[in-house]
């Protein structure tokens, strides 16, 4: 049987958010799926060198100024960091990670290698579309 | 399975999730599935309330079987059986 498919457009990059998406991403994973990821503009400044592993760049989506306490509780839930969720699924399914050709130059990443080891390729919007026709499930966060 | 059946089978992996939370347990119980033969039994430790029926609907769902949960002093014990 074919694995199911999920795509993800992920336009946030908040760490709430990201969080979110990346413990979606541990279910898919745990449940053998085949993950496409685009990572659209805010999310493309998140994925980038410099700023994904520094939670300092990063601020919430939603009660910014629990930031503190939000870090805070997942560090004492053993909680990873949200990168981290999205580096152990790809250890564990199919999960490619691609980011918008467009959302990259926002931010100033023109190349691959401006962004995290975990992103796959950068690809424009068609292919985003493409994914969210031929997969069973898209989510957008 | 009563409870002391689910006690006494022969467990061949074991994974202490304790003091993780969701979706730590699922993840390790994932991951530790691969290092067990098909028929084989293994038990998860969580203390992770979402784990409770996480873990047993990701088996059911996959294939495998679940054996039934065991209560314990601030954790509870999931066994399943590799398809």
């Amino acid at each position: 049987m074919e694995n199911k498919r999920l795509t993800i457009a992920l336009f946030s990059g908040s760490l709430d958010k990201l969080t979110a998406a990346g413990i979606i991403l541990s279910g898919a994973a745990a449940d053998d799926m085949d993950v496409e990821v685009f990572v659209l503009l805010q999310g493309a400044r998140a994925f980038m060198k410099g700023i994904a592993e520094n939670n300092d760049k990063l601020e919430l989506a939603e009660n910014p100024k629990l930031k503190a306490e939000f870090m805070e509780s997942l560090e004492k839930l053993n909680v990873k960091p949200w990168l981290e969720f999205f580096r152990e699924a790809k250890e564990l399914t199919n999960v490619k990670i691609y980011i918008c050709g467009l959302a990259g130059k926002v931010w100033g990443g023109e190349k691959l290698d401006d962004f995290v080891d975990l992103a796959d390729d950068i690809v424009g919007i068609g292919e985003c579309i493409t994914s969210m026709e031929e997969s069973d499930i898209h989510l957008f966060i | 399975m009563n409870q002391d059946e689910l006690k006494n089978l022969e467990v061949h992996k074991k994974v202490d999730a304790r003091g993780t939370a969701c979706p730590g347990p699922l993840l390790a119980a994932k991951k530790a599935l691969g290092e067990i033969n098909s028929g084989e039994v293994m038990e998860i430790l969580s203390s992770d309330e979402g784990t409770r029926r996480d873990v047993p609907k990701w088996a059911q769902k996959k294939g495998h079987e679940y054996l039934g949960t065991v209560e314990e002093s601030g954790y509870f014990t999931i066994f399943m059986k590799k398809k």
